[in-house]
């Protein structure tokens, strides 16, 4: 035992002093970070600038700023009613609307929140309540905004309408802030249903939609009046919508959500299986190939056993990868620490799993018994190779065959199916197991497939210790050429003396 | 009691047998050289008395036990085929063998610096291997060996890679270490080291051994030879093989080299020209060399340097 953990040891700080270790054990790190700030640094979340030119007296105009005004607020009291119900602040004031989240806010709700105050009036109420550390409530930027018309443009019509509009939406004046969207409105509008618009690119279909939706209303208002309906009841008919009561998750809990959020960390634990093992196990290949190729070998196995040498080395690469998860967790557990508010407040349904003592001894498990399964198949390799180009020629195959099934399996996962031939197949084949069962811990797996499929990996581990032991003790002093499939079996059936 | 016996034992790899029914013994203390061409399995011997590999059949006892790791804190071993951890200081690497041979880390750090300061790389401690030299590396991988002063020293093609400086430093090492009563086992196809060396050989060919016995013993095996000045020829001599004229030593006088008949001492040659009063000028015996007498037991001298 005492030279096994002599050589774990030494394969350990052999790892530990390589810059390669250093810098990936970094980098996973500074790429969820990276990760985190990319959708804020690429995402737009500037209004869009909207020029209306009005050519019936105003009315449209007007009415276009009117809904994109009841948007905006409907948004915002969308956001609102999630914020209170995360935070479980309905007590700010249980009558509000942002305090009812099982409906869908309607044209007349949304104005009964304007008339109350709006987000200004909600947050002071909800301030009054709120725990120390809980978030500040921010609300989205609207997404339009309406700019006044340029003379240049108000004044031009027919062909030479197009050429004013033109410098609007691609303006040559620097630091000229573009217009988005131009929409002209003819005073034929209502006589004609024909309506102009001018985009700076591909106009977006929400922005379509509501544009659309307001011009139909009025002209159903005036198709009304026109069949005899007085103006108010012509304009209260377009305007009839139902009311719908809405039942959904809260935010990180409840259905699909839930089941994903719970899936984070069995997914975590499956994906860091598979990098610390490919990035641990290459780093023990090189260590092996190395000492057969510095002629080490003789003098290390004059003292130890080749078991206690593949042992050992087992050890050692298992506790770099351990080191690495520790390392990666310490860093997400300090990131959610750090931040408090969203992140914590994200982490802490996913760390549910971690209450079902079953859950946690699965992850364990198959965690571990997954790792010596597969890091054998990289000592088998090292010790049949003379050179890192030897290894090569194993080791693509070998990593194709394990990493190309789990990559579909991650996206099923993420997808929320959990069932089919092809996660059946994932679960039972033991070079896949660990990643199958860890990644459906979350979703929800039958204890007997846990049961059966860790016992399977088990016999699996055992017989590949027993085979890849003869072969890996069988090679190590081996000379010649890179053996064949034929010499690789007869290694293993070799029975040592 | 030997430190190290060998009993009928043979190892077969698929259909090459490569060592056939060897049996010997080393008595403690001696110098014992393992003499053999490539491939008469001598590698493949000591292989076998580390418990490296297995004997097909046959017994072997270290140190009166079986072959095994168990032996290992008193074994020393520096194979033919040498490297070291590359990234690992000169005295760690020293040190981790120790440990590996059951030492306390105080212990195998302490021994590797004073083997290192003898080896005159008391400034290469903390240098790691891939910094240094071949021949200091060559020192490093030496002191491996030599951590755990161990009672039973076993080196494979010891000298092989050598520089000449190097070469004397480790003969000055086994003449050092065999004073402080340990046992030296070590193969080698360089004869003027075994002659200068070795207490007693053992002569390997294709896995069988062809001799096993001290050095005078070896020389004995070949005829011995005579550089001899006389008026006659001396084949006529009792016990004498062959003589040939070798041309004129003086006026009147001849150089002749004699080879006498095996097993005739040149001492009762010499008995027989006093008594027959054969004139003489010189009587001189010629010593074989271990190369000499290699060539004539095993008789492969492409092999032999």
């Amino acid at each position: 035992m005492n030279n096994i953990l002599l050589v774990a040891g030494r394969e350990f700080r052999q790892i530990a002093a390589m810059r390669s270790f250093w810098l990936t054990l970094l980098i996973i790190p500074l790429s969820m970070v990276i990760g985190g700030f990319t959708p804020m640094l690429i995402h737009n979340d500037e209004p869009s600038r909207v020029m209306v030119i009005d050519r019936t007296g105003g009315g449209e105009a007007r009415a276009i700023r009117q809904r994109f005004e009841l948007d905006a607020n409907r948004d915002v009291l969308n956001e609102l009613s999630r914020y209170v119900q995360r935070h479980h602040l309905e007590n700010a004031d249980p009558s509000a609307l942002w305090a009812q989240h099982d409906r869908w806010y309607g044209d007349a709700d949304v104005a009964r929140f304007i008339a109350a105050g709006g987000a200004d009036s909600a947050k002071a109420k909800i301030d009054r309540v709120k725990a120390k550390g809980t978030p500040e409530f921010k609300a989205s930027k609207p997404d339009y905004q309406l700019v006044p018309l340029p003379a240049s443009v108000l004044n031009a019509s027919g062909a030479s309408l197009d050429a004013a509009v033109k410098p609007v939406l691609k303006p040559q004046v620097k630091d000229a802030k573009p217009v988005d969207y131009v929409i002209l409105v003819p005073a034929s509008f209502g006589q004609s249903p024909l309506v102009r618009l001018w985009a700076s690119r591909q106009p977006s279909q929400q922005f379509v939609t509501t544009i659309q939706d307001v011009l139909t209303r009025d002209l159903r208002t005036r198709f009304l009046a026109a069949q005899g309906l007085s103006p108010s009841a012509a304009q209260n008919a377009t305007s009839i919508a139902p009311t719908l009561a809405i039942s959904s998750p809260p935010p990180g809990g409840g259905a699909r959500e839930a089941l994903l959020i719970r899936s984070i960390l069995p997914l975590f634990a499956a994906y860091m299986l598979m990098i610390s093992l490919m990035l641990s196990g290459s780093w023990m290949l090189q260590g092996t190939v190395e000492e057969r190729s510095n002629k080490l070998l003789e003098t290390v196995l004059a003292c130890v056993s080749p078991e206690e040498l593949m042992y050992g080395k087992l050890l050692g690469t298992a506790g770099v990868g351990l080191f690495m998860i520790v390392v990666w967790v310490a860093c997400g557990l300090f990131a959610a620490y750090a931040t408090q508010g969203a992140i914590a407040d994200f982490i802490r349904p996913a760390l549910d799993p971690l209450t079902s003592p079953g859950i946690v001894i699965a992850m364990i498990y198959f965690f571990i018994v997954g790792y010596v399964a597969i890091a054998i198949l990289f000592l088998a390799i090292g010790a049949m190779s003379d050179s890192m180009r030897d290894a090569q020629g194993y080791l693509m195959p070998v990593l194709l065959l394990i990493l190309l099934p789990i990559s579909v399996l991650m996206q099923a996962v993420l997808g929320g199916n959990n069932g089919g031939v092809l996660m059946e197949v994932l679960t039972w084949v033991p070079i896949w197991t660990p990643f199958a069962v860890l990644a459906r811990l979350g979703l929800g797996i039958p204890a007997w497939e846990v049961i059966g499929s860790g016992l399977t990996l088990a016999l699996f581990a055992a017989i590949e210790i027993v085979l890849l032991g003869r072969l890996f003790r069988a090679s190590l002093l081996a000379q010649g050429q890179r053996p064949n499939l034929r010499e690789v079996i007869s290694r293993m059936r070799a029975v040592p003396s | 009691m030997s430190v190290l016996a060998l009993e009928r034992v043979t190892k077969r790899f698929d259909r090459v047998l490569a060592v056939d029914d060897l049996s010997f013994s080393v008595a403690p203390g001696s110098v014992f050289g393992f003499l053999g061409g490539n491939g008469a399995g001598k590698t493949t011997s000591l292989r076998m008395v580390l418990d490296i590999i297995r004997p097909t059949s046959g017994k072997i006892e270290v140190l009166g036990r079986a072959p095994g790791r168990q032996n290992a804190p008193e074994i020393g071993f520096l194979p033919e085929e040498r490297g070291l951890y590359r990234q690992m200081t000169a005295l760690d690497t020293i040190a981790y063998f120790g440990r590996l041979k059951g030492m306390a880390m105080t212990d195998a750090k302490r021994e590797g610096a004073a083997l290192l300061d003898r080896f005159g790389l008391a400034a290469n401690t903390r240098t790691t291997v891939d910094k240094l030299s071949k021949g200091m590396a060559q020192k490093v991988q030496l002191a491996t060996a030599l951590v755990n002063r161990p009672r039973l020293l076993i080196l494979d093609e010891p000298f092989s890679g050598l520089d000449p400086v190097n070469q004397g430093l480790l003969e000055e090492e086994i003449r050092r270490i065999s004073a402080t009563g340990a046992t030296v086992v070590f193969s080698t196809h360089v004869m003027q080291h075994a002659e200068r060396l070795c207490d007693r050989l053992l002569l390997l060919a294709h896995g069988r051994k062809k001799f096993d016995g001290t050095l005078d013993q070896a020389r004995a095996e070949l005829p011995a030879r005579l550089n001899v000045i006389a008026r006659q020829d001396p084949s006529e001599l009792g016990g004498v093989e062959s003589a040939t004229d070798c041309g004129e030593a003086e006026k009147g006088w001849r150089k002749w080299d004699v080879r006498l008949e095996p097993g005739v001492a040149p001492g009762d040659v010499l008995e027989r020209c006093i008594a027959e009063q054969f004139p003489l000028r010189r009587f001189e015996q010629l010593h074989a060399s271990l190369h000499d007498v290699f060539v004539h037991i095993v008789g492969a001298p492409e092999t032999v340097q």
